[in-house]
């Protein structure tokens, strides 16, 4: 039986309660959160260490301004921190993150995660138009419910994903109905319990509702398969992926904020993507016309073959794309296809090696010839 | 009268150096027959064949892309073919999904004494390629 | 002003367009085509989607018939696109560029700064009325590109980008020909040579450059007046808006680090931008200590850094062509805070990007007596 938290307060202030003590404690130098940093209210990820700044911390607020897998990367790249790190991140962010330590940009070692059941976020352009915070109420009114809030990013509303796998801390939210006066947290490790230790709260022996999160589930399942059929009648070869990439801009937002994309220097980026006058003259004679700069089609086909076997799914690539290519649900989609021929889900176990660097003896023999 | 000239297809072969590059180099020198059609580029290991290389291939208008290196477990280091065999999978899969013509790509093993299985999987796979026809992605511009 | 006017002033040639201005350019670059003159054309095209414009550097000359020159939105700044074909030397083919000014102004920049091979191009630019945000047209492309010709007719830059209604420079002419449209009568517009290149291109189509340009001149000398007063304007209002440190980081309170900006951005050439190498990747214990002594980072930080180094390598060079802030997704009005800096920075060295091939970039050259006004006094 796994013990939970329960603070007397509406989730996102138990969290806040909790960060506060783990820092007062000395448990945590620093907790990494979403935070209010402007007159006008933007919200990005912040490194606090002093606890009245948790004063202005939103760590459940809606928005992925970032993958914050990425950032807690960028923060334990050049080695693990040597004081413990608390990260409230959500389970896309969560897994993103064990894709980048598999893949040697990042340590868990001293990252205390705290997670919840996740309810998805708003589109980046809801934080520009400053629409989120009036749409808060009935955010959690939906989570609370078990529904899907609208206007949520695409997806979100198509992840099934949203129960975090490697968290030490599990904030309860989908399905409870009374996440504005109580906080329950469970505690999945070690770890956890260690960490909730001392903690004026009470603890109870308690387990995370399978049932009504498996009800939820079916309905982002549902959701999705939505998405895909509506965006499979599009992908439907050279002339469908023309259709709908031929207005991509190359600003390679996508492959710069996608957590898995790490590479320093892309290869689309690369000198491998760059082309004498000689090259140009030849695909002049052979196709009278070309797009340039060339390679968009390419750009997008290397990608997925390079991160789709990791894609998380979490939506950033669609978020930050100027011209609204649904490359969420594209990615999301192939990404699963290729996730399910080796039964991976990214993220979900350190232990798991990703597919691509290792191999069993005995398999797809139906792919030769 | 002259006939109508048949449509002989562009095949790029990525051959790995110890096998199936010797497989092929035997098919010559028996004089095995196989059709003009393909176009072979020596690899040390068919795991040297980066997934990136077939999508170029396609793009630049290949009717068809072979890739062949030693049978698994004859690889000359070891295990370097059954890291193709996943990567090569996922490439398959993944033009599946977004309906491009998975069936330009081909993997196949074949060893260096093999001479006569080079001839044949070249001979069939140009000839199913010429089922399919040429591939159109060569003429296009929004690449 | 050390740059001499070209010489041949007030005068051009006056084409007829009887099936429109789009239909007849599209004409003399395939007689050009036919004569020899050109190999291929640089020029944009609509998408298969119908639902934006991309750049197609055109041999076939069927393909002609497509081109769009002066579309509504700038998906790609030209000089990238000019930048991705000659970047490793020129090539055999001789290639026309139709472009706006702002793109032909980036190319001419790119080429001092050894990003583009000029010596086979031969640049044409057209009056532009300005484009509108990429986001605005995609919310409905048929729509819109409607509204942009009618906004076209009458010159009305209402729904074009910010940085347009304030560009003072949208028929400065740079390259080696340009198309006027300011100034001219119904169903005709101006040709205007303003090099030997476009000299001898002209001159191998027998359009003889005869008739004047005083109407053009007029106009655009009316319209650039107005949109520098504008710009002026505009400019130092925002000033007052983002100046000061404080305010500057509110402006870019919202900025996620996408690097959209500098990727898009025609001057910003390098392959691997100083603030996405190493340099910038610190140990976990600097982050720390830097939260530490504030109680609170940002993470990541150095977002306004990012910006101002930005600035520091490119605004010397930035033409205000806006393709910045089209591909903000936070819609952080950056290309406005660029032009505004870049507005003072070249002003500086009396500099203005993209004007002329033979003026150095500012920070490649220096003279023995200036900017004595940023030494020390007691020196
Ligand atoms: S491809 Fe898109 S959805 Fe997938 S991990 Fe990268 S940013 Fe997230
Ligand atoms: S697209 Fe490929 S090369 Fe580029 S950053 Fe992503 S993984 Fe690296
Ligand atoms: S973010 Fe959108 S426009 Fe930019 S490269 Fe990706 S798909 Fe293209
Ligand atoms: S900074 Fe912005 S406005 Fe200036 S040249 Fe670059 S993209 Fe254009
Ligand atoms: S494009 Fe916008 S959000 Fe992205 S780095 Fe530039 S200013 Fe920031
Ligand atoms: S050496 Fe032949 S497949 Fe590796």
């Amino acid at each position: 039986m796994t013990k939970a938290l329960k603070i007397n307060k509406n989730s996102e202030q138990g969290v806040l309660e909790l960060l506060k003590f783990l820092l007062e404690s000395g448990k945590v130098k620093g907790v990494f959160t979403l935070k209010k940093i402007s007159k006008d209210g933007a919200v990005a990820y912040s490194l606090i260490t002093k606890s009245d700044e948790l004063k202005d911390a939103v760590p459940l607020f809606p928005l992925m301004p970032v993958n914050a897998g990425k950032l807690l990367s960028r923060f334990t790249l050049r080695g693990e921190t040597t004081e413990p790190v608390a990260a409230v991140v959500k389970p896309c962010e969560l897994r993103a993150f064990m894709e980048l330590v598999k893949r040697e940009q990042g340590s868990l070692e001293n990252i205390f995660v705290v997670s919840s059941t996740c309810g998805g976020v708003y589109p980046l352009k809801m934080a520009v138009d400053g629409s989120i915070d009036k749409n808060l109420s009935k955010y959690w009114d939906a989570v609370k419910k078990a529904e899907i809030p609208t206007n949520l990013r695409s997806a979100c509303k198509g992840c099934g994903e949203f129960k975090p796998y490697a968290a030490d801390m599990t904030v309860d939210l989908i399905s409870k109905n009374d996440i504005d006066k109580q906080c329950l947290i469970f505690l999945n490790t070690e770890k956890g319990m260690e960490f909730a230790k001392g903690m004026k709260a009470e603890f109870l022996e308690k387990e995370l509702d399978k049932g009504k999160l498996d009800k939820f589930r079916s309905k982002r399942e549902a959701e999705k398969k939505k998405l895909f059929d509506e965006i499979e009648t599009k992908m439907n070869g050279m002339d469908g992926l023309i259709e709908i990439f031929g207005k991509c801009i190359g600003c390679h937002g996508c492959m710069r904020v996608c957590p898995i994309c790490y590479c320093k220097l892309c290869e689309f980026e690369s000198p491998d993507c760059e082309y004498k006058p000689s090259n140009y003259e030849m695909e002049l004679k052979r196709r009278g016309g070309l797009r340039v700069p060339p390679d968009t089609i390419y750009y997008q086909l290397g990608r997925l073959t390079h991160i789709g076997i990791s894609c998380v799914g979490c939506g950033s690539c669609e978020d930050v794309c100027p011209v609204d290519i649904p490359l969420s649900i594209i990615f999301k989609k192939v990404g699963e296809s290729v996730q399910k021929m080796f039964d991976y889900i990214p993220g979900k176990s350190i232990e798991e090696k990703i597919p691509l660097i290792t191999f069993e003896k005995e398999e797809f023999a139906e792919v030769e010839d | 009268m002259k006939k109508e000239e048949e449509f002989m297809p562009k095949i790029l072969a990525f051959l790995c150096n110890w096998c199936s590059y010797a497989g092929a180099d035997l098919a010559g020198t028996s004089r095995l027959k196989y059709p003009p059609s393909i176009l072979p580029i020596r690899v040390m290991c068919s795991s040297r064949v980066d997934p990136l290389f077939i999508i170029k291939a396609y793009l630049a208008g290949a009717d068809g892309v072979l890739v062949a290196g030693c049978h698994p477990g004859d690889c000359h280091y070891d295990k370097g073919n059954y890291y193709t065999r996943r990567r090569f999978a996922m490439l398959k899969k993944i033009f599946e999904e977004l309906g491009l013509e998975s069936d330009r790509l081909l993997l196949s093993w074949v060893s260096a004494s093999e001479g006569t299985k080079y001839a044949k999987v070249a001979t069939e796979f140009t000839e199913k390629i010429k089922k399919s026809g040429d591939n159109s992605v060569k003429k296009e511009i929004f690449l | 002003m050390s740059i001499s006017e070209p010489d041949l002033k007030n005068k051009g040639a006056i084409i007829s367009a009887k099936l429109g201005t789009k239909q007849a350019i599209i004409d003399i670059l395939e007689k050009a085509m036919d004569k020899g003159i050109f190999d291929a054309v640089l020029i944009p095209m609509r998408v298969p989607a119908g639902d934006s414009f991309a750049y197609v550097l055109i041999k076939d000359k069927s393909l002609l018939k497509e081109a769009f020159p002066l579309p509504p939105v700038m998906s790609v700044q030209g000089g990238h696109a000019v930048s991705s074909v000659t970047r490793l030397g020129k090539g055999k083919t001789k290639i026309a560029v139709v472009m706006r000014p702002c793109e032909i102004r980036a190319t001419i920049e790119l080429s001092k700064l050894g990003q583009t091979n000029l010596e086979n191009i031969t640049l044409i630019s057209i009056d532009c009325p300005g484009v509108l945000p990429i986001s605005d047209f995609l919310s409905d492309p048929k729509k819109s590109i409607k509204l942009f010709d009618d906004a076209v007719q009458k010159w009305d830059d209402k729904i074009m980008r910010p940085v347009c209604q304030i560009c003072d420079k949208s028929s400065m002419i740079t390259g080696d020909i340009h198309i006027g449209t300011l100034g001219a009568k119904k169903d005709s517009f101006f040709i205007i040579s303003s090099s030997q290149k476009g000299n001898d291109v002209l001159d191998k189509l027998d359009i003889a450059l005869k008739d004047s340009i005083d109407s053009w001149e007029a106009k655009v000398k009316i319209i650039s007046e107005e949109k520098l007063k504008k710009r002026k304007k505009n400019l130092k209002e925002l000033k007052s808006k983002i100046g000061g440190i404080d305010n500057l980081l509110d402006a870019f309170s919202q900025c996620i680090n996408c690097h959209n900006c500098m990727r898009v951005c025609p001057i910003c050439y390098c392959r691997l931008c100083y603030f996405d190498s190493d340099k910038v990747k610190h140990p976990s214990e600097d982050y720390l200590q830097r939260a530490e002594s504030k109680g609170s980072i940002r993470f990541l930080p150095d977002t306004t850094l990012f910006q101002m180094g930005r600035m520091m390598h490119m605004s010397l060079s930035c033409v205000s062509c806006g393709a910045c802030e089209d591909a903000c997704p936070m819609s952080i009005p950056v290309a406005q805070i660029f032009s505004m800096v870049a507005d003072d920075t070249q002003g500086l060295f009396d500099y203005v990007s993209g004007r002329s091939l033979d003026e150095p970039l500012p920070l490649v050259t220096y003279k023995e007596e200036e900017l004595h006004e940023v030494e020390d006094a007691n020196d």
